[in-house]
């Protein structure tokens, strides 16, 4: 299974969720399929999913879905119980896993040689995970979760091909902003406020 | 001051600032205060098993509207220093950092934690301020919290034993 052809399958049923993606490849392969300024590109390998919780969290009615990789979940595996213990239901967390830490050379990652993903989300204590290794597995586990109300591990086992797209089009700052002003417009609210100068306060 | 009501100081200090999301790990000097954060109603409290999600948490709350801290040990600290940088800072995103300060003068254990505490913020190019006297709480997080808004970046406040109403070790 290729990654891109899941992330198509989302791209045409994520609606307005917010999308944050891992440190890794899967960034460009999305916002080439869902350009929007709803997409958060994180740069600390394994930090997405702790991101998409205080997302989640914050905007408890609206659907974060966060595309992660296998070595960037390895990285941050205590996500996983702090995601459980809070339980945010507008959290989709997507696991491509690959095999391998695919933006650095791609060395091989400890999912190779046995460790399970899923099974440790669920241990972890998240109810609803599971396995998709094929692209109509990947669709069963994803439409519904989009349309339903319950936190989702999904795990994806995926090839390591990567498709033709084109570079991330902001930088980390432009990104930062652009998803501000997106959620200050979608949602109706103030969040980047600027003060009067000193001479204007009484 | 006692425990409870230092820790009750930095807590309204905290909510009279905006904050709204508090991501925390337990210290023994901390628990106290964490314990008020976790029956407050208003606040949403992310207990972590490390601190470095916290700065997520905290980040991705900030993106979407709200205001975050992270209450934690300067070991803490250490453990977050990835995503304070490629986070926080690469990003400019605010977020104030309560930070045990272990090892301090008075505190008897964990001097070496307690010595490279200010020099990794310096390092790191956080803005940080001592806080020894619980009734200055409320004043010195406001300050610090409207530094973080207007610069666009991490302020830390360091939180001393005392400042958390805990009596040093050995007095004269």
């Amino acid at each position: 299974m290729q990654r891109f052809e899941c992330l198509k399958i989302l791209a045409a049923h994520a609606g307005d969720a917010l999308v944050v993606t891992s440190a890794g490849a899967n960034n460009v392969e999305w916002n080439a399929l869902r350009p929007s300024d709803g997409n958060f590109r994180v740069r600390t390998l394994g930090l997405a999913s702790s991101i998409a919780l205080g997302m989640a969290l914050g905007l408890p009615r609206r659907k974060i879905i966060c595309l992660d990789g296998d070595g960037s979940l390895l990285m941050n595996l205590c996500a996983l119980p702090t995601i459980a213990r809070m339980n945010p239901k507008n959290l989709i967390h997507i696991v491509f896993d690959n095999e391998v830490y695919e933006a650095s050379g791609s060395g091989r990652t400890a999912t190779g040689y046995g460790t399970d993903l899923v099974a440790m989300a669920r241990a972890a204590g998240i109810r609803r995970a599971v396995w998709a290794r094929t692209v109509e597995e990947f669709a069963q586990a994803a439409i519904p979760a989009l349309k339903e109300n319950e936190l989702t591990f999904i795990g994806a086992k995926v090839d390591t091909t990567r498709a033709e797209v084109p570079p991330y089009p902001v930088d980390e700052v432009e990104n930062k902003y652009r998803f501000i002003r997106h959620i200050e417009k979608t949602e109706n609210i103030a969040i980047l406020k600027k003060n009067l100068p000193a001479s204007y306060l009484k | 001051m006692d425990p409870i009501s230092a820790g009750r100081e930095i807590l309204n200090g905290l909510k009279k600032s905006g904050i709204d999301l508090i991501a925390t790990l337990p210290d023994i000097n901390l628990f106290e205060l964490l314990s008020l954060v976790e029956q407050d109603g208003e606040i949403i409290h992310v207990p972590l098993c490390r601190e470095e999600e916290g700065i997520g948490v905290c980040a991705g709350g900030y993106l979407v509207g709200k205001k975050g801290a992270l209450i934690m040990q300067n070991g803490g600290l250490y453990n977050s220093v990835n995503g304070i940088v490629s986070t926080l800072l690469q990003y400019q995103i605010p977020a104030l950092l309560l930070v045990y300060y272990a090892g301090d003068i008075g505190d008897r254990n964990f001097s070496t934690t307690g010595a490279m505490t200010e020099p990794v913020l310096k390092g790191l190019g956080i803005r940080y301020y001592v806080l020894r006297d619980p009734e200055q709480a409320a004043e010195l997080i406001h300050r610090a919290q409207v530094l973080a808004e207007d610069s666009r970046l991490p302020v830390a406040i360091l939180l001393t034993r005392e400042a958390l109403g805990h009596r040093p070790p050995l007095r004269v």
